[in-house]
């Protein structure tokens, strides 16, 4: 019971604070709102560009091995029980030169080259799928050493293109997280000024809060959740712009950059949602009681 | 070797060798030792600046003793955690000068305000304020704000503030400082009667008139050193003794 009426006695004063400072208040909302959206932004593009980015590695993660002609089948079987039971190999899948060649012959632009050519060419295949794009050179090393592969063009493996991957998806990663460092120590300070002002306008109660005995938890209640409420009011309003915003951008970039696979992603917008307020949260939170911390030591 | 006093169960507070430096290097309270039976009243006289108001600071927990300990109803204060802090000044009433009301609230919300701080239900507040109301005869200004009031009400709204949770000790700092004679003695009749009810009561004045009257304990300080130790004493013998009878 007496938890509920501090609950009470806190909410109702940061309601109150928060309306007494309202210039101050609704300006950092403003600010923390404006730098939710630039977080925003940063995770939809996060969010945008890894889905693009696992297209690709999805793509450069699977290998084909090229098996030369004259291996015999128990050699070819033995190899690929070898790649199964490999840790990094998530699946391996044996191609025959008839399907190799049907599937050569089933696209129109080699109509004419199929008309030409005699027998069967092609070599056939095991397609490995890698688990983590990382281990992609080793079983192409792996499957170059493998004496049943093709000499002349054992694998399709293209290094550099996935080194190159790598590393952009790194950098992304990388230019990601200190964004929003630097965004989250921006509203932090925003906020801790903010709650250092109310606290300036409430001076008097504090003190004589003291003075009758109050904790400094209870002297500290109703700032920390003035801040949740900056923090969650700033979230909500900048979640829907995001959200109003995300769709026509989406539809526009993709009419425009269409060879980019870009797209909207309805599920992600829950995600970042609950990101956006619990973050919001947590920024006022920690904002206020660094603001605050000093000032109502006992 | 500083002994832990014999508290007999009227003993509450006892300074032993206090010492208070700031600082900036001021000496502010030299080799303090007092003991305060629990039911006492006492006065606490000098010139400004003497170390009274250090002595109310170190009583009330808002400073340390640089050496020595004090004692409030068997806990030493120098040793005693922040987080224990709040638990203490609940056993304590406060009075200043200024009255530290909170102009925004009644004369009713500002006394209900110690209480809501404890987290006590609203039935147990509004009966304990009204009762500390009636004590300091304000009960008919519950709803006006302390603007509406003239100095000498303020000061009883905080009187009646510092006594809703029936504390054993009141500590008052120069409380009829800012009131006239007459209003000034009314405030004095108040704290007679809350001693009289079984409080403790430890008033900082320059009052030399209500000292006299009244003659009660008075200890005078002078240049942070106890100058006089008197259990019915007067403002001017006090303040002009020479030698220290602690």
């Amino acid at each position: 019971m007496k938890l509920w009426r501090h609950l009470g006695f806190a909410l109702s004063g940061a309601w109150q604070s928060f309306w007494r400072n309202a210039a101050v208040s609704f300006a950092a909302v403003l600010s923390i709102c404006l730098i939710l959206i630039m977080a925003g932004v940063n995770l939809l593009l996060g969010h945008a560009l890894s889905g693009v980015l696992e297209t690709y590695k999805a793509r450069v993660s699977v290998i084909s091995i090229s098996i030369a002609d004259e291996t015999p089948l128990a050699t070819v079987d033995q190899f690929r029980d070898q790649l199964e039971s490999d840790r990094r190999v998530a699946g391996v899948r044996y191609i025959s030169k008839d399907e190799e060649l049907g599937k050569f012959s089933n696209d129109p632009s080699n109509r004419q080259i199929v008309q030409q050519i005699e027998g069967n060419p092609l070599a056939a295949k095991l397609e490995v799928r890698v688990a983590k794009l990382d281990d992609v050179g080793a079983i192409d090393r792996l499957a170059r050493q493998w004496r049943g592969a093709d000499r002349n063009d054992p694998t399709d493996y293209q290094g550099d293109f996935i080194s190159r991957m790598l590393q952009l998806s790194q950098w992304l990663t990388l230019g990601g997280i200190a964004v929003l460092s630097i965004l989250t120590v921006v509203s932090i300070v925003i906020v801790m000024n903010t709650i250092r002002t109310a606290v300036y306008h409430r001076r008097q109660e504090i003190e004589v809060m003291k003075l009758v005995g109050a904790t400094e938890w209870f002297v500290r209640g109703p700032f920390l959740l003035e801040g949740i409420m900056t923090g969650v009011l700033a979230a909500g309003v900048a979640l829907g712009l995001l959200l109003a915003a995300y769709r026509p951008f989406v539809e526009r970039f993709h009419a425009d950059l269409f060879f980019i696979p870009l797209s909207y992603d309805p599920g992600y917008v829950n995600r970042l949602g609950q990101d956006l307020l619990i973050g919001g949260a947590l920024l006022g939170a920690m904002g206020s009681y660094i603001g605050v911390r000093r000032y109502v030591r006992i | 070797m500083v002994l832990t006093p014999d508290f007999s169960p009227r003993l509450l507070i006892s300074f032993q060798h206090v010492w208070k430096r700031y600082p900036n290097g001021t000496e502010a309270l030299k080799d303090i030792n007092l003991d305060v039976p629990e039911g006492d009243f006492l006065f606490l006289v000098g010139p400004s600046g003497a170390g009274k108001s250090s002595m109310i600071r170190l009583l009330i927990r808002e400073e340390r003793p640089t050496r020595g300990k004090i004692y409030v109803d068997r806990s030493e204060l120098g040793r005693m955690r922040r987080k224990d802090l709040p638990f203490f000044r609940r056993k304590v009433g406060l009075v200043f000068q200024d009255f530290k009301l909170l102009p925004t609230l009644t004369v009713y919300e500002n006394v209900a305000f110690a209480l809501r701080v404890l987290g006590e239900p609203t039935r147990v507040t509004r009966t304990k304020v009204r009762e500390a109301l009636e004590t300091v005869g304000l009960s008919h200004k519950e709803t006006k704000y302390p603007r509406e009031l003239s100095g000498g009400e303020q000061q009883r709204v905080a009187i009646a503030r510092a006594l809703v949770h029936k504390p054993r000790l009141i500590v008052a700092d120069e409380p009829t400082g800012n009131l006239d004679p007459a209003t000034a003695w009314e405030i004095m009749q108040l704290f007679l009667q809350i001693n009289a009810r079984g409080s403790t009561v430890v008033m900082a004045t320059h009052n030399r008139e209500i000292v006299d009257l009244l003659r009660r304990r008075v200890v005078a300080i002078e240049a942070g050193q106890i100058a006089r130790d008197d259990r019915a004493g007067k403002y001017h013998e006090a303040v002009a003794a020479s030698g220290i009878r602690a």
